[in-house]
């Protein structure tokens, strides 16, 4: 079942919404988009690319876990990916630099467990790869919906947080002294991140959710400094990488994971040629 | 590509948008996808011509039991009207992208469903052959009901496939059994396990071992010092190994099996040559087997 990209856009659109499990799989990828984009760019100015990227690899395990107990994927992904955010938020900081410390434990921690489940999976847990790199033919009218639910619930977190997040995430000093409880807004933004990166990994897979989470922030970082025009700036590039790879994923043989990468980071590769002119 | 591509995805968008969902009129011919090639043959010749036929897995040169569908996989399962899966979790991931694309007019058979094999049993049911008949008995009612037009022309070839084009098949199956019944023979992996019991060939080798070469688990050393012993011992009148899935431990069994004068026999997962039938594969797996059973025990 062959199909491949015409001249003729009408043809080509028609062929991208022949089947259900792409119309699935463009409205997962959408989702997922706007809310990493969103997410990923907060994360961005408040230099918190570490925990992203433990969060979204700690969705591994939580998949794994799941498919072994016989639940759905999705649940593992967002449970864990929450649970870790909790953990990472919570743990006592201790003195600066430690805090990565924790995570990087966390992190590898959180590996051993999915490696585990793994074997303990009698049977044959085909999909490995599709869990760490990501996939677009398995995309049920549930996980739309759960997917859905749940990137509502976090952009409407994002926007309540608003302000006082962003105050805290440019300067937290400033914000501490002036009554903004950086603390808790710490370990919300952290959850936050969880969702958005549990809902990444579901359209990217584990390992490549920073194709999503971070690429598209770190472009527009490169191309403006004013916050609200860079986070709608960062959501416009998730959209534009995840459908183009998306769409080349559909017309070739190769995985999405490798696509939605490649396209976000030659945007990237493009916006620091453009600084490096202009500036 | 990329801009043609993202103008394509856009307006897509904007079209899943407003809700407009793709309406799959009916295609003709019948399109049946079996998961692996062992299943698809089947399906084809009961099919026939009027029946078009995808098998998903089909290069012999790959281990299935790590295979992920592509898009073109998922294309081929959105349009069927007949599936064949194996089931008993060797191709969980159809079910997953069944589910991506519902369709209740859809006829979905799993081998374990019909062989009532639960999960954690040995998946390798096109090895068994009252499996095999199972599955040729439920494909031929599915395609009846599918299409009751050409429902003497579907009678017909599953008339012909029983009668003559799995004759020998079974013939060799029974010709095996009553010569060699009860000879021990060695094994990598479970694949041969359904038909050794129909031949009762006794495998010899731990079920542990067996299984855990099947899914792709580290064996034990205590197992593997056994099947050591059975092959220096000579426990074992035949080796019997699955090509499609050799692990170091297994290739080192083989030229240890070799060296102590025992005859080996390759077997594989999916059609061999990959154009093959179902039964001139299995046929001629068969008769290398019988062969080399014929110069271990000299009857």
């Amino acid at each position: 079942m062959d199909v491949q990209l015409s001249w003729n856009l009408v043809h080509d659109v028609r062929q991208l919404l022949e089947f259900h499990f792409m119309v699935n799989a463009l409205r997962a990828g959408t989702i997922v988009a706007v809310v990493a984009g969103a997410i990923g760019y907060v994360m961005v100015l408040r230099r918190q690319s570490f925990a992203g990227h433990t969060l979204a690899l700690l969705g591994f395990p939580g998949a794994a876990g799941a498919v072994w107990l016989g639940l759905d994927a999705s649940v593992g992904f967002f449970g864990f990916c929450i649970a870790a955010a909790l953990i990472l938020g919570l743990a006592p900081a201790g003195r600066a630099g430690e805090q990565s410390a924790v995570i990087g434990i966390v992190q590898s921690f959180g590996l051993a467990c999915g490696l585990l489940f793994v074997s303990l999976y009698h049977g044959f847990l085909s999909g490995l790869n599709n869990l760490l790199f990501g996939t677009i033919v398995g995309v049920t009218d549930r996980q739309v919906l759960v997917l859905l639910v749940a990137g509502v619930v976090a952009l409407g977190a994002l926007a309540a947080l608003g302000r006082p997040l962003l105050f805290a995430s440019i300067d937290e000093a400033a914000a501490r002294s002036r009554g903004v409880p950086t603390r808790l807004v710490g370990v919300a933004f952290l959850v936050l991140l969880g969702v958005a990166a549990a809902g990444a990994s579901q359209v990217t897979g584990s390992l490549l959710v920073f194709a999503l989470l971070v690429a598209p922030a770190a472009t527009a970082v490169r191309l403006t400094a004013r916050p609200v025009v860079g986070l709608v700036l960062s959501v416009v590039i998730a959209l534009v990488v995840t459908w183009l790879g998306e769409g080349a994923a559909y017309f070739s043989t190769y995985p999405i994971g490798f696509w939605v990468t490649t396209f976000a980071f030659g945007l990237f590769l493009l916006a620091s040629g453009y600084r490096a002119v202009v500036k | 590509m990329a801009l043609r591509t993202l103008l394509a995805v856009a307006a897509a968008m904007v079209a899943a948008g407003c809700a407009v969902s793709p309406s799959g009129g009916d295609v003709r011919p019948l399109t049946a996808v079996a998961t692996t090639s062992a299943w698809g043959s089947l399906l084809g010749q009961l099919g026939g011509d009027r029946v078009r036929t995808f098998s998903l897995i089909s290069n012999p040169n790959t281990d299935p039991h790590d295979y992920e569908p592509t898009p073109a996989d998922a294309r081929a399962l959105a349009v069927a009207r007949l599936v064949v899966e194996n089931g008993v979790g060797y191709d969980g991931w159809a079910q997953r992208v069944l589910a991506a694309s519902p369709d209740s007019r859809r006829i979905v058979l799993d081998v374990g469903d019909l062989a009532h094999v639960g999960d954690g049993g040995n998946p390798h049911l096109w090895y068994s052959p009252d499996d095999v008949r199972r599955l040729v008995e439920a494909v031929a009612v599915a395609l009846e009901k599918l299409d009751p037009a050409d429902a003497s022309y579907f009678a017909e070839r599953r008339n012909t496939l029983v009668a003559h084009g799995l004759a020998s098949y079974q013939a060799l199956i029974k010709d095996i059994r009553e010569r060699y019944a009860g000879v021990s023979i060695g094994a990598s992996e479970s694949v041969v396990a359904p038909l050794a019991q129909a031949m009762d060939l006794d495998v010899v080798t731990p079920s542990s071992f067996l299984r855990a070469i099947s899914e792709g688990i580290e064996p034990s050393s205590a197992d593997k010092t056994t099947v050591d012993e059975q092959i220096d011992s000579r426990r074992i009148a035949v080796y019997v190994y699955n090509r499609q899935n050799s692990t170091p431990d297994i290739t080192a069994q083989v030229t240890r099996a070799r060296e102590a004068g025992i005859p080996v026999v390759a077997m594989t997962e999916t059609l061999t040559p990959a154009g093959a039938s179902f039964q001139d594969w299995q046929v001629a797996q068969l008769q290398s087997l019988a062969n080399a059973l014929h110069r271990a025990t000299g009857r």
